[in-house]
């Protein structure tokens, strides 16, 4: 059975559609990545499964459901930074800068009184050394400002996993890092989750990173999922055009140097700009009369929204 | 033909440091970097952030001090020019920063932008000519003249900001990360355009990624800057292909692919640690406090870049191919 069920989930700003209608699932134990480019709908569609979407956004569509039940605002309560727990891609303002780093790590355990309040300290700084923190006794009590990037996503990785959340949303947690950093980070969040048995829900706009971390795929174009499915399919077969010149785009170690590399035309479309029908219409080769109405998402395990996909569903 | 040179060029920044910024101390942001480009030729500057990449960057373009070392434009010393010469030198010299949006004037029109430089420097021919010539090499639209930056996407607004570059014909074009900040689908729109430009205006580039697979596409020669230093340089075959030095090993190894049946190559190297504090730089080998292969020796001794291969150096004291040779 599915840990997180969403289910044609849309949200807006007023009249304005932003998130239209988003399908996924992750099992317990598993990696899904969620992945699109700025303005696709990633980040709403993450903070509205823990209820934080922002001032005049709503959710008007849809089902949220954790563990086989609805997910509601008052149970969200007891769940968030217990059983679903958050991290962010800018580590250092979703920390607290004046509080010591080790009693941000120690917090849910006190605020959920799992732990008194000497063995919620030791346990941060246990988890501050199992992240890979050097020195976390001196560490533990310096305020994030003290600390580089890098050690910043640790402490939020560290704070995030210590309750052993059942499921982990982690929104570009890396973007902000060098690619050592990100190695290293992406490892951690593999080994960690991998060890404790924890769901992931990955937020990410680079196809690297899922190649590297997910076991599925969930690939978001203006708001809407144009296809999903695990990640050798959708990487080795892929059935939507856009996620087809994506992966195209993506220059390879194999490619002729200097050569010119694969492009899609135009730019991204803001959500004031999205065609009817299939959203990527204006810049897809394949378009024609058929496309001004909405494609459903179809096929089975691996699957994709569009009227004429690259391979049959 | 060697179009700029630099020779042990030191940035330093005088800096207060501690918690109430009572101590002194000083940034060795580029500490001893000796690089050169060819006519035509593009030079990838890696490493990263914090570096220096953007420091040398600033220093070639008169953004930051030099606090010693040459830096030389076609034969000519810019750190000995007069004013007025080292002005002229500078039409010659252009720079694409990674945010399109913050260097263009939001409330001036697209043709406004890239007239600019050609007002400033009082550009002999018809300007509004000019623009437009500048518009169609980049590839924006002549409808798109009286628009205002806010009105464009990202990637039309890195096409104004390199028309602006281009308008009064530079031979180098400093690109310091002008992909990083644009939607993934559009990066190679521009890397596309960066290349073509090359080749129709014997453009050469210094080339600032931290993207090393944009890097390897589009590079000749490649230069892997660790704390203030270049630690490899050489023909970007040869340093992606067979790096020498374990920072570069380790960037390298680093990418993400797009390949999950790649994803676990055994070859990983990954490193510990973060990047040093570049005001207490470590002694000896500056990487030696995260690399995997330290010896005692590498706290000792600062490793000079040698030879490695045709035009590949090296410094790193282990891993060495011609060790007693001499430096180069
Ligand atoms: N409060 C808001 N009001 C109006 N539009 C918003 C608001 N918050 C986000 N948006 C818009 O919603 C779209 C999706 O945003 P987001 O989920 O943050 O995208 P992603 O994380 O995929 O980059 C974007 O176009 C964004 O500008
Ligand atoms: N004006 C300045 N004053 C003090 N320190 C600086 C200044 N500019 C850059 N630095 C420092 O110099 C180092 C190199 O910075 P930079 O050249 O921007 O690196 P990169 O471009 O590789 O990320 C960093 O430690 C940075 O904080
Ligand atoms: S539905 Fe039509 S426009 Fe949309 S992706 Fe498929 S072919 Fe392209
Ligand atoms: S000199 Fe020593 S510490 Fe430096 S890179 Fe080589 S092996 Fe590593
Ligand atoms: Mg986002
Ligand atoms: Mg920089």
């Amino acid at each position: 059975m599915s840990l997180l069920d969403l289910s044609d989930l849309a949200i807006q700003a007023g009249e304005l559609s932003l998130v239209d209608g988003v399908t996924l699932d992750v099992h317990p134990g598993e990696i899904v990545a969620l992945v699109g480019e700025s303005g696709s709908g990633k980040s709403l569609t993450a903070l509205s499964i823990v209820d934080l979407l922002g001032e005049g956004l709503r959710v008007t569509r849809g089902s949220r459901r954790f563990d086989g039940a609805d997910l509601t605002p008052k149970r969200l309560r007891k769940l968030r930074g217990q059983d679903i727990a958050m991290i962010f891609q800018e580590p250092v303002s979703s920390l607290n800068p004046l509080m010591p780093v080790g009693a941000q790590v120690a917090e849910s355990l006190i605020v959920h009184g799992t732990a008194s309040e000497s063995e919620a300290q030791s346990a941060a700084i246990d988890m501050l050394r199992r992240v890979g923190i050097p020195d976390p006794d001196r560490r533990a009590t310096q305020l994030p400002a003290e600390l580089s990037g890098g050690m910043c996503q640790r402490v939020m990785i560290a704070a995030a996993l210590i309750s052993r959340p059942r499921l982990l949303i982690a929104d570009e947690p890396t973007t902000a890092l060098d690619v050592t950093i990100q190695a290293q980070i992406l490892s951690l969040i593999r080994d960690l989750t991998r060890e404790q048995g924890t769901a992931v829900l990955l937020i990410t706009h680079d196809m690297g990173v899922v190649a590297e971390m997910a076991d599925r795929v969930c690939v978001m174009y203006g708001g809407r999922v144009v296809e999903q499915g695990a990640v050798h399919d959708l990487f080795a077969a892929p059935r939507h055009p856009y996620t087809d010149m994506l992966l195209r785009t993506m220059p390879r170690p194999d490619d002729p140097p200097k050569e010119p590399l694969f492009a899609i035309k135009g730019s991204v479309p803001g959500p004031r700009d999205w065609p009817s029908g299939c959203r990527f219409r204006s810049r897809c080769p394949r378009a024609d009369a058929a496309c001004t109405e909405r494609p459903p998402l179809q096929g089975d395990g691996h699957r994709a929204a569009c009227f004429h996909p690259m391979r049959p569903t | 033909m060697t179009l700029l040179q630099i020779e042990d060029l030191k940035v330093h920044f005088p800096v207060r440091t501690g918690r109430f910024g009572g101590g002194k101390g000083t940034v060795r942001a580029v500490d001893g970097v000796s690089l050169s480009i060819d006519a035509r030729e593009t030079l990838a500057l890696v490493g990263e952030s914090g570096c220096g990449k953007s420091t040398l960057g600033n220093a070639v373009l008169g953004l930051a001090p030099v606090t010693a070392g040459t830096i030389q434009f076609d034969g000519q010393d810019l750190g000995t020019l007069s004013t007025a010469a080292r002005k002229r030198l500078w039409r010659d010299m252009q720079v694409v920063f990674q945010d399109p949006v913050s260097a263009l004037n939001p409330r001036r029109s697209i043709a406004s932008s890239i007239a600019e430089p050609l007002i400033i420097h009082g550009w002999s021919g018809s300007i509004p000519d000019r623009v437009t010539e500048l518009m169609e090499l980049v590839g924006l639209n002549a409808d798109q003249r009286t628009r205002r930056p806010q009105a464009l996407s990202g990637g039309q607004r890195q096409r104004v900001v390199i028309a602006r570059a281009l308008a009064l014909n530079p031979r180098l074009i400093i690109c310091d990360e002008p992909v990083s900040a644009l939607d993934v689908s559009i990066q190679s729109q521009i890397l596309n355009l960066l290349m073509r430009l090359q080749a129709e205006l014997d453009l050469s580039y210094l080339f600032i990624s931290h993207d090393l697979s944009v890097v390897r596409h589009i590079a000749d020669r490649v230069a892997v800057m660790y704390l203030g230093t270049v630690v490899e340089d050489g023909p970007a075959s040869a340093v992606f292909s067979d790096p020498v030095h374990p920072y570069t090993q380790a960037l390298m190894s680093a990418i993400p692919l797009p390949d999950p049946s790649r994803r676990d190559r055994g070859d990983r190297v990954l490193l510990q640690g973060d990047l040093p504090s570049p005001l207490d730089p470590p002694s000896g080998c500056p990487f030696r406090t995260r690399c995997p292969l330290a010896e005692p020796r590498c706290a000792e001794t600062r490793p000079a870049l040698t030879p490695q291969g045709p035009g590949h150096r090296a410094a790193c004291l282990v891993q060495d191919r011609n060790p007693g040779g001499p430096p180069a």
